[in-house]
């Protein structure tokens, strides 16, 4: 499915894999930066 | 699976209304997910309180029996399934945000370990899928679709073969349907086999990352037995994942080769296009943490939010298993993907405690 998704990337943008690693650094920085402080489970 | 596959083939629309359309899907991801997690939370409560022993049923457990139960009862609306469909997103991005947890050094030790058990899965897992379709009769095609399925990453490496080796969808439904059943079936027998024969949270990690085909199976089979199996369970099947361009290359030369077509052109490129990219990720962030970038509080809620990533994924291994739909694709499938996984799971079962004699886990 993954494949499905990347092959669609020229039309789309970024692939599916590229979403989810912009996604996790975004989130990575924002806990870095003070943002996001103290996530819970 | 096959709605799922239709909503990834529509025709491009603008994104504000593809994340519009996903919304209530991931809703409903969201709601079974902590479901799940208030299950378990309110069974741990009541049993504490009422001085029963009862084995813990872990939330991962719970979120995927909601879905599954959903999904074969009232069944998915049309309007979830796009939302349902992001999983995979989830799942990655919460495996690129473990990354937090690793020291490079520990993936570079236990990753040479995994690649080195996944290069002997590999080679005996797609030998003994394509002798089993030769016996079984099955289509040589979708021999080489279950091969694949079972020896990497199930759903993912199926569909990148599809389209690498032109398999019809038929055969590309079959292996699909036979690897997601047999990675349901994996949930339930990997923990307490694992239990039963005492493994350590590192070596069933390495079982579970090397054993359970698809991504999201194997990270939940890592988390139904603990934290700490999830961890390893994701790095041993981060390690197969990268290995999915070689293997999608042969069997597209070998393919172009038998139906006289021409070959893939630049391979290199090939090989580029079809490398999961998230493991790049989960490397980067591996790296800053090994380079001390963040500090103990903040890898802690890097870790919480990889496991809330992970929260939606386990919804969506459920809500996507719809039993009636894999009954309609014939037993034989089945059959010869049930066999593979047995002798495929004995044998990464017999690597990984092999290895935990040799190498110190």
């Amino acid at each position: 499915m993954a494949n499905q998704v990347t092959q669609e990337k020229s039309q789309r943008g970024l692939s599916l894999d590229g979403w989810a690693v912009a996604i996790a650094l975004l989130l990575a920085a924002l806990v870095k930066l003070g943002a996001l402080k103290h996530v819970g489970w | 699976m096959a709605s799922t596959t239709a909503v990834l083939r529509a025709e491009p629309i603008q994104l504000p209304r593809r994340f519009l359309a996903m919304l209530p899907g991931i809703g409903l991801l969201t709601i079974v997910g902590l479901a799940g997690k208030a299950l378990e939370k309110s069974i741990a409560t009541y049993t504490k309180a009422h001085h029963l022993v009862v084995p813990n049923i872990e939330y991962v457990l719970w979120a995927i029996l909601i879905g599954l139960l959903i999904s074969n009862t009232v069944g998915v609306a049309e309007v979830f399934k796009p939302g349902i469909a992001t999983y995979e997103f989830w799942l990655k991005t919460g495996i690129v945000l473990l990354g937090a947890r690793f020291l490079l050094a520990d993936v570079l030790k236990l990753g040479a370990v995994s690649l080195t058990l996944v290069l002997i899965e590999l080679i005996l897992s797609i030998g003994f899928m394509t002798l089993l379709g030769r016996i079984f009769k099955l289509s040589p095609k979708l021999t080489s679709l279950l091969a694949v399925g079972s020896s990497i990453c199930g759903v993912s490496a199926i569909i990148a073969t599809r389209g690498a080796i032109e398999a019809d969808d038929e055969d590309s439904s079959f292996a699909i349907a036979a690897i997601l059943a047999l990675g349901a079936l994996a949930l339930f027998t990997f923990p307490p086999i694992g239990h039963w024969l005492g493994m350590s949270d590192r070596v069933y990690g390495l079982w579970a990352g090397t054993g359970v085909d698809n991504t999201a199976e194997a990270v939940a089979a890592g988390a139904l037995y603990s934290d700490a199996a999830a961890k390893i369970a994701v790095l041993a099947k981060t390690t197969r994942n990268a290995m999915i361009g070689f293997v999608v290359l042969g069997y597209a030369l070998y393919w172009a080769a038998r139906d006289g077509r021409q070959a893939v052109g630049n391979k290199a490129a090939f090989l580029w296009q079809k490398f999961p990219k998230f493991v790049l990720g989960f490397l980067l962030i591996s790296l800053l943490a090994s380079l001390s970038i963040f500090n103990k509080d903040q890898v802690n809620s890097l870790a919480n939010l990889s496991r809330w990533a992970f929260l939606l994924t386990f919804a969506g291994v459920g809500l996507r298993i719809n039993f009636k739909e894999m009954k309609k694709q014939g037993i034989r499938p089945f059959i010869v993907g049930a066999l593979g996984e047995v002798v495929i799971a004995a044998i990464t079962l017999g690597l990984v405690l092999g290895a935990s004699k040799l190498v110190r886990l």
